[in-house]
């Protein structure tokens, strides 16, 4: 039998480490007091599609209902965390989750994801207390080559309001943003008529670097209120993330939201090694006015996938053999007590080939209709 | 551990070698590749791959940099950054049929490698189209009877020409371009910088 393209089986270590990095994940959380929450694998398409969250819908995967309504697999869990909290009481602030999210845009289609949710809480506190949920999180996997990068959705909102470009244009000039290209974007802010605009735009595609650049446009936009006040939370922000032992901040504030739904400060964690992306996240207030709500909300997502194969194949435990038979196997089931800690294994027979599996491999036989114990 | 730069295998690699030793760049390990496909410079790695394996291999990370055609990104859509058109590989994508072969009013059906831009191109002009994809000598398809007409890129217009077709309409300037992974450009900005600021000015590097 064959699998579909993207989907395989997992086994041992693999596994392991993924199991690994879910309780540290759920231990981290629990002392950070944040509670759990599940949503179900299967969700109307619409909660995810509709004009808040903004998702595609071809990257999902589903299919109709008896109804003939479009059902689909979790494309995200922070859509489906929004729907499912505004029915939780208000006063639990912080929340968490774990598990797969699905799409048909991914490589292998299901990815895991171990995330938090922090509502009705000041700016700073809830984007402060994501991060160092993250970094706390990281530490506890031992994962030290790590990078931050601090964005704001608000930079490009500000920079392009007076230029009074119409939905599609913006849209086109935010593409040209995320994708860093300095000719469209050069190209499609003069359309607006403003040299000047255009210029400031074309050069805050090349914002990003270490948090010397948030100092450069700190003095650069000193007459602009709002863009000193999001640069000055930024700066915030890196300060406190290396008060606690951050090494490696980065900032890019040409940075532009991929969905629709944020508005605030982005953040991002890179493995320095490879660039895999571990986490990410940001500010979403938006998200809750589809159920007409007024909330502060902000949270990030581990990619566990990428976490696991990143964390070293730990040290096995000490593997033990009970050569037993069907007379003494009560006998050998009850010496498991003397062996705590460690991995024992019942077998009736050890051929050779096995026998470089385990560190200690211990005879239970019945002599005399007395159980004996030989270590070998 | 040196930035790895993925090459467009062919006419972009030529023209792209010819603009890099303009820069002052050492050329010499690329030009004597023979058929392998990774090779070392002083200062960077080259892979050579064909155009949207270019794409992939930046997308993937496993190359910090790719010069491809526009007509390549246009057409896949890498999730990659896009960063700067470069001065050679211009040539522009085209709508071409038969030199007086008669354009029929029922729905038509065009021939094109690009079945992603073509589609995008009808639809912008509001016709529907079956479209038919192959991978090769689409100049072939009107000629033989397979296709209306075709979708392709253009650069002098001979081969057209040669095979008895006439631009219907252009509507696309490409160039080559440099595409660069999203992670790698943040995180391996200080030893990438100079080299993409030296392709973008196309000035020597000191």
């Amino acid at each position: 039998m064959f699998l579909p393209a993207g989907s395989q089986d997992e086994t041992g270590q693999q596994i392991n480490n993924r199991f690994h990095a879910y309780e540290i994940f759920g231990t981290v959380t629990k002392r950070r007091n944040f509670e759990a929450i599940s949503t179900p694998v299967v969700e109307y398409a619409e909660t995810f599609t509709n004009q808040y969250a903004g998702m595609a819908l071809q990257s999902m995967l589903k299919w109709f209902n008896r109804e003939g309504e479009i059902e689909v697999l979790r494309p995200d869990w922070t859509t489906a965390v929004a729907r499912a909290l505004v029915n939780q009481p208000p006063s639990q602030l912080k929340w968490c989750y774990q598990g797969s999210v699905y799409r048909s845009d991914k490589d292998g289609m299901e990815s895991r994801q171990a995330g938090i949710e922090i509502v009705h809480t000041p700016v700073f506190l809830g984007e402060s207390e994501c991060l160092l949920t993250a970094v706390n999180f990281l530490r506890e996997l031992s994962i030290s080559e790590y990078v931050i990068e601090l964005g704001h959705t608000g930079i490009f909102e500000e920079l392009t309001a007076p230029l009074h470009l119409s939905p599609a244009q913006l849209e086109k000039l935010r593409q040209a943003m995320h994708d860093k290209r300095k000719d469209e974007v050069l190209h499609l802010a003069s359309e607006s008529g403003s040299e000047r605009a255009a210029e400031e735009l074309t050069n805050l595609v090349d914002a990003f670097g270490s948090l010397e650049v948030i100092e450069v446009y700190e003095k650069h936009w000193k007459s602009n209120h709002r863009l000193v006040e999001i640069i000055q939370h930024l700066k915030k922000l890196a300060q406190l993330l290396s008060d606690c032992g951050v090494d490696e901040i980065l900032v890019d504030l040409g940075r532009v939201k991929n969905l629709p739904y944020y508005c605030g400060t982005m953040f991002r964690g890179y493995l320095k090694d490879n660039g895999a992306t571990c986490f990410s996240g940001g500010r979403y207030d938006k998200l809750y006015e589809q159920f007409d709500e007024q909330i502060s909300a902000v949270g990030l997502a581990f990619d566990v996938d990428v976490l696991s194969d990143k964390l070293p194949f730990g040290k096995e435990q000490e593997k033990i053999c009970l050569v037993a038979s069907e007379e003494s196997h009560a006998y050998a089931e009850e010496l498991r007590k003397k062996y705590t800690g460690r991995i024992v294994d019942i077998r009736y027979a050890l051929h050779d080939s096995d026998r470089a599996d385990y560190d200690q491999i211990v005879d239970v036989t019945k002599l005399n209709k007395e159980d004996k114990v030989v270590d070998k | 551990m040196k930035p790895c730069i993925a090459l467009t295998k062919g006419r972009l690699e030529k023209q792209f070698l010819e603009y890099f030793q303009s820069l002052g760049f050492d050329i010499q390990p690329l030009v004597k590749k023979g058929r392998k496909l990774r090779v070392d410079t002083e200062d960077f790695q080259f892979v050579f791959a064909k155009g949207v394996d270019v794409t992939t291999y930046v997308e993937h990370g496993i190359a910090d940099l790719g010069i491809v055609g526009e007509d390549v990104l246009t057409e896949f859509q890498p999730d990659v950054f896009n960063l700067l058109p470069l001065p050679f590989g211009q040539c522009r994508m085209a709508l071409a049929a038969e030199a007086g072969g008669k354009w029929p009013e029922r729905k038509r059906k065009i021939a094109s490698k690009y079945p992603n831009i073509t589609k995008e191109f009808f639809r912008l002009k509001g016709e529907s189209v079956d479209i038919v994809k192959l991978e090769g000598s689409v100049e072939l398809a009107p000629i033989l009877g397979l296709a209306d007409g075709i979708v392709d890129i253009v650069e002098t217009g001979t081969t057209l020409k040669e095979n008895g077709l006439i631009i219907k309409e252009e509507f696309h300037q490409y160039t080559a371009r440099c595409i660069a992974n999203r992670s790698s450009l943040k995180i391996k900005k200080d030893c990438l910088t100079p080299l993409i600021e030296a392709l973008q000015k196309g000035e020597a590097v000191t």
